[in-house]
């Protein structure tokens, strides 16, 4: 493949706030390869978030272009958009945003519903996921049973469920405690390991430190785009350690 | 990406699951909001069953009326005419000639009507009294359960002999068996020879307050002196035999009756002709009109209850925004989105409508049971309220559900 997997050329998004224009991102064109993990950080307000959602396709930008995997999506519909995000995205928030009530089977089976699986193949995958991701034994437990790593857990092999080329990942381990952290890092590390493309979006520095390269944002604009000089190596946690909720 | 089939319906599928996971969320606030959508299709559906019991207690009277026949009156129907009758006009010999002349005749029962007083071992009563022939039992579907019914004996010997119906021998005679029984009417002696089959009642009217009595005494002893000739009638039932055409029938008695009382170009008919066929198309219209009424009146309630499902589920979007935006991120197109709120609305209604159902039936049957009016909510009374359950979620939840597809997945998923 020649083409890199996102490319953005001249990246805009404006708000109106208060009669006046906020330029959140502000003319960004840089290009993320195959088999990368870039840490994208910046000061709330930077705009990497907003530049986050727009290559996540979640945002549409005021101007300029997305492509991802050599395609543009500029002009792409709403359920275009949906359905790159649904083949080629895995999207891990801060939240988790499992939804309640819900087993962590059926949390990882969801993006298959609309990837128009039956039933049989969304739980078996969904099972694959979770037993990939160290909850077998946490098949049928809905959220609330579960620990914030555990959550995590959940969503990054929602994220995973489709085979996604890339996982977006916004304030990963913004809701957890620094060790949990540490493990869902260290997934993030062994999932590029494994060559999906992983991008975080942090303001923490030994966040950061766990990817291969870095982009800083200030208002709106990249300041920084470095290879990580000291990588971090997220140390293998053993088996049974994690604190259950 | 096109789904197949079987994803769609497995879609489906997903979709009435997470409606019933939303759903027992807000277990009360469904259950209250079921209760309008059940209360809507009880109403509707009772008034569907009662209008078509009115229907059906109609034609069940026009039919003990005797099923194919033609009533005949002696007053001018008062239609068009530069000269139009003042008295109308019937006689035994146009019974005859109607007989002789009309095709598909069976039977003509002639008749005189009359209020009689009877009076018997200390008790008595007041009915209306039929002077007829033994041809009226044959028109009318009626016969003696006990003794016999009029003969032609009786009506050649001008016999003071009388039939009576179940409730005025009831009223009479208690439970005693009254054939061979003397009594007076009208202060003159007479012998009970039977008792009718009971005819129950039609509109709170008792078919069986009755008394028949031969022709020739009636006209002999109660109304020769208000008679306009000799052999007038007051009423003559014209029995036809199955597949007679009724309408052709009536423009054949009228043309005859017409040559008969010498009527000429428009003018108006000194007579009456109804047919069954006219009253059971009558009471079809009113039967119909007063459904319709019902039902309609009926519909403002579910449409009170539409509104409420319209209200929750406007509040189930806005609640579930981020669950919206998150699932949009996963993949969920404005279809997918659009479909599951639907669903959802359906859902609702649906079970709301199959209790308002269940209510209806069971209201129905106790109307049956305690007030003897059928109400009639068949199978595809029950079908077409669960499919118009459904339509209501559908119509009702519509705007709910396709505002929660517009949203745009990015706001949504920023909704704390």
């Amino acid at each position: 493949m020649s083409h890199p997997l996102v490319a953005t050329t001249n990246l805009v998004k404006t708000y109106e706030l208060g009669g006046e224009t906020i330029h959140a991102v502000d003319g960004v064109s840089l290009t993320i390869d195959n088999g990368e993990f870039v840490a994208i950080m910046g000061a709330s307000g930077s705009g990497k978030s907003t530049f986050m959602n727009m290559i996540g396709c979640l945002d549409v930008p005021t101007s300029g272009n997305v492509e991802i995997d050599g395609i543009p999506t500029s002009d792409m519909s709403g359920d275009d958009l949906a359905d790159l995000r649904n083949r080629k995205i895995g999207f891990v928030f801060q939240q988790f945003n499992l939804l309640a009530r819900t087993t962590a089977v059926d949390n990882v089976a969801v993006p298959l519903i609309y990837a128009g699986k039956s039933g049989e193949e969304r739980r078996d995958l969904a099972t694959q996921k979770l037993i990939a991701m160290g909850l077998g034994d946490r098949l049928v437990n809905s959220p609330a049973k579960l620990s914030g790593g555990q959550q995590q857990r959940v969503a990054i092999a929602r994220a995973l469920v489709t085979e996604p080329l890339m996982l977006l990942a916004d304030e990963p381990t913004g809701a957890l405690d620094t060790r949990t952290s540490e493990d869902i890092m260290q997934i993030f590390q062994q999932l590029n390991d494994d060559g999906i493309t992983v991008i975080v979006v942090t303001h923490e520095d030994e966040i950061a430190d766990h990817a291969k390269r870095k982009i800083m944002f200030r208002d709106g604009k990249v300041i920084e785009d470095a290879p990580v000089t000291n990588r971090r190596f997220a140390k293998a946690q053993e088996e049974g350690q994690e604190v259950p909720a | 990406m096109k789904r197949s089939l079987s994803s769609r319906l497995s879609a489906w599928l997903v979709n009435i699951s997470i409606a019933m996971t939303a759903l027992r969320t807000n277990l009360m606030r469904s259950i209250l909001t079921t209760l309008g959508v059940m209360i809507g299709v009880f109403a509707v559906t009772l008034a569907v069953g009662v209008g078509s019991g009115a229907q059906v207690s109609v034609l069940e009277s026009i039919n003990s009326l005797g099923s194919n026949m033609a009533l005949v009156f002696p007053q001018p129907d008062g239609e068009g005419g530069r000269r139009s009758f003042e008295r109308g006009r019937l006689t035994t010999r146009d019974a005859r000639a109607i007989e002789r002349e009309i095709d598909g005749v069976t039977d003509i029962a002639p008749q005189l009507r009359v209020s009689i007083t009877l009076v018997a071992s200390g008790n008595s009563t007041s009915t209306s009294a039929i002077g007829a022939t033994p041809a009226y039992g044959r028109v009318s579907n009626v016969a003696a359960e006990q003794g016999r019914f009029i003969t032609d004996a009786d009506v050649r010997t001008a016999a003071r002999v009388v039939v009576l119906g179940t409730s005025t021998a009831e009223s009479m005679f208690g439970d005693y068996n009254p054939v061979g029984e003397s009594l007076r009417i009208n202060r003159i002696p007479f012998k009970v020879i039977g008792v009718l089959e009971s005819k129950g009642s039609s509109f709170g009217n008792d078919n069986d307050d009755i008394a028949i009595m031969p022709l020739s005494t009636v006209r002999q002893r109660f109304v020769g002196d208000t008679l306009a000739g000799p052999d007038d009638l007051h009423i003559l039932f014209v029995g036809f035999q199955d597949g007679v055409q009724l309408s052709t029938a009536k423009r054949e008695m009228t043309d005859l009756l017409r040559d008969r009382y010498k009527v000429r170009g428009r003018d108006g008919n000194p007579f009456t002709i109804r047919t069954t066929e006219e009253f059971i198309e009558e009471t079809g219209q009113v039967t119909g009109i007063f459904q319709t009424v019902l039902v309609a009146i009926a519909s403002i309630s579910l449409l009170v209850g539409g509104i409420g499902i319209m209200n929750i589920m406007l509040v189930s979007v806005t609640e579930r925004t981020r669950e919206i935006g998150l699932r949009m991120a996963l993949g969920a197109k404005k279809s997918d989105i659009r479909n599951q709120f639907l669903v959802e609305a359906a859902v609702l209604c649906v079970i709301g409508g199959a209790m308002g159902l269940l209510l209806a039936i069971a209201a129905g049957r106790v109307l049956t049971a305690y007030a003897d009016f059928p109400v009639p909510i068949g199978l595809g009374v029950s079908i077409g309220a669960i499919i118009f359950s459904a339509l209501v979620g559908l119509v009702f939840g519509g705007w709910p559900a396709v505002r929660a597809s517009r949203l745009s997945p990015i706001e949504a998923l920023r909704t704390e």
